[in-house]
């Protein structure tokens, strides 16, 4: 199976017009004889927020799985060497985690025993108490520090997820479907949040989604992906009606065309959390 | 051979009953107090891998385990353990690669191993009291030699719990993530199957092989009910398996009570998880 390659410092493969982080190369997916993906190729630039979009079934958590070795896949991913030539590190905030709510583990536990090799039994030494609180703090759940993971909300969770992440101090942010589960305004406010911890701490994002309402609105880079890609680029090149219509079928275009009055049309690659102060009228 | 004595002077010094007063009974103790907290430290993850069947199913090969002695001439000490390493680390290899449900899985791997250790010894005459001792355990007749064995395991486990008890936590909770997180997952389940593998066959010499799955799951168990973090789940689980095991070793002997001492000591942990049960349900707040 291919993987992650380290040694590409002098790779030459950087196309004109901007850095890279990864590339997808003809990546294709069957499970169980069923095709999944086919012949999937896409950029992703770096230090943008880039977002896969496309239906339910279109492969996109997919496309993620076999980024995080979890599918075997034909085809190449390259991740490309940091400015400093050292191979990316990874962070993946999952969808929905599913684990055991029983298990007695606090906030705190959690993000430590992803960072600290001496045992929990044998205590959390300062330093890594101290980091844990910056992280909860950076993504604004510090009041949840001494609370029991199994007995997060929904929202809750999807932060300390992030902290989580962000632990690995991640030249590249994996998310999936980020928005899942969480009302409009909380996938908005969580989008915001990871449009600030992007420029302060500069990471490639990359997430899945197929809430084209929330999340198109602070993407720079668009992949449209329905088992084969069917448009990349700019948002308001990629999600044209006509691309939205041939991707999502007749009827969720039509109803795109309710969700996203005239806004996806003035999102542009430098879109921020500043155009999403707009109100919305639906 | 070590000289064990002082550690037993000791034990007739701290545990003043009559019941500790006889050497058989001193080594039974000892080796209690190291098989149970050797066996909690893993049965809190095997809890929160839920692997309490692949446990079961490990201590089911001792008799395939047992009937390979028998073939081959060879002390059922040395291929117990060997199989039961052999069997668990094949199951996790299984696992891992196919599209079968874990428990589909190791239920296969179940039925195989006691067919094929059933069929072997019912063709060998006279081991039927061997059977009942692979059943019920016997700890009374630990030898010094096990008891040195025990504790060789024991630094083996606490050494591991030492140093991978947190990505352990990590990797149940969310094997996915602690992989994207450069956590070394494979080598983590390998290592934790195996060391399982041969806890469970050791801890079938002291309890039984119908006993060993409770010995690893019922301390845990409780410890779940009453810990509030994962510092406190691990300790709570060595407090609680050790002092069932005293006790349950303490009442066994009794005139009162003549029973066997593998299955006394699991009656204490329930009666334990009882009352921890009760504490929860006591102490839940109404919603």
């Amino acid at each position: 199976m291919p993987s992650l390659d380290p040694h590409n410092t002098a790779r030459p493969s950087q196309p004109a017009g901007g850095n890279l982080a990864l590339t997808f190369s003809h990546i294709s997916v069957s499970l169980g004889g069923v095709s999944i993906l086919d012949d999937v190729s896409a950029s992703v630039p770096c230090g943008e927020c880039v977002a896969v979009v496309g239906p339910n079934g279109a492969g996109k958590t997919t496309l993620l799985l076999a980024l995080l070795n979890q599918v075997p896949y034909q085809g190449n991913i390259h991740i490309f060497a940091t400015s400093g030539g050292r191979v990316p590190r990874l962070g993946y905030v999952p969808q929905r985690l599913q684990f055991d709510r029983g298990l007695p583990l606090t906030v705190t536990d959690f993000l430590v025993m992803g960072s600290q090799r001496r045992p929990l039994w044998l205590g959390v030494k300062a330093a890594h108490r101290d980091r844990a609180r910056a992280l909860l703090t950076s993504v604004g759940a510090d009041t949840l520090e001494r609370r029991l993971i199994g007995a997060l909300s929904g929202g809750e969770l999807q932060r300390v997820l992030l902290a989580l992440a962000l632990q690995q101090d991640p030249d590249l942010l994996v998310l999936d479907e980020p928005t899942a589960g969480v009302d409009l305004r909380g996938g908005s406010l969580f989008c915001e949040l990871l449009d600030r911890l992007r420029r302060e701490r500069g990471f490639t994002q990359l997430m899945v989604s197929h809430d084209l309402a929330t999340v198109t609105h602070h993407a720079s880079h668009v992949i449209l992906l329905n088992r084969r890609v069917a448009a990349e680029g700019l948002p308001k090149e990629v999600l044209t009606p006509a691309h939205l219509s041939a991707v999502f079928g007749l009827h969720m275009g039509l109803a795109d065309a309710h969700a996203l009055p005239g806004e996806q049309a003035t999102c542009t690659a430098t879109c921020t959390a500043a155009c999403c102060r707009g109100e919305r009228h639906d | 051979m070590i000289d064990s004595s002082p550690l037993y002077d000791l034990i007739v010094r701290l545990l003043p009953f009559d019941a500790f007063q006889a050497r058989f009974m001193q080594q039974a103790l000892v080796g209690l107090i190291l098989i149970a907290p050797i066996s909690a430290a893993l049965g809190v993850h095997v809890v929160n891998f839920r692997m309490s069947f692949f446990a079961d199913a490990i201590g089911h090969s001792a008799f395939a385990g047992v009937a390979l002695g028998l073939i081959f001439s060879v002390s059922p000490r040395w291929t117990m353990p060997i199989f039961g390493l052999l069997v668990g680390l094949g199951i996790m290899a299984l696992q891992r690669r196919s599209a079968l449900s874990s428990d589909t899985v190791i239920g296969v791997v179940f039925a195989a191993v006691m067919a094929f250790g059933l069929a072997m010894v019912s063709r060998v005459q006279g081991v039927a009291r061997d059977l009942q001792r692979f059943l019920y355990g016997d700890i009374l007749t630990i030898t010094n030699a096990d008891i040195l064995g025990l504790a060789a395991l024991g630094v083996l486990i606490f050494a591991f719990q030492i140093w991978g008890y947190n990505r352990l936590l990590y990797i149940s909770l969310t094997p996915v993530v602690a992989k994207a997180h450069r956590v070394q997952v494979a080598t983590y389940q390998y290592l934790f199957a195996g060391l399982l593998a041969l806890v469970v066959m050791f801890s079938v010499w002291a309890v039984g092989v119908l006993l060993v799955t409770a010995l690893l799951i019922v301390p845990a168990a409780t410890a779940r009910n009453l810990a509030r973090s994962a510092g406190a789940l691990f300790w709570w689980a060595m407090g609680l398996s050790t002092t069932s095991a005293v006790i349950g070793l303490w009442i066994s002997a009794q005139d009162w009570a003549r029973t066997a001492t593998g299955p006394t000591v699991i009656m204490v942990g329930v009666v334990g998880f009882i009352i921890s049960q009760i504490v929860v349900m006591v102490h839940k707040q109404p919603q």
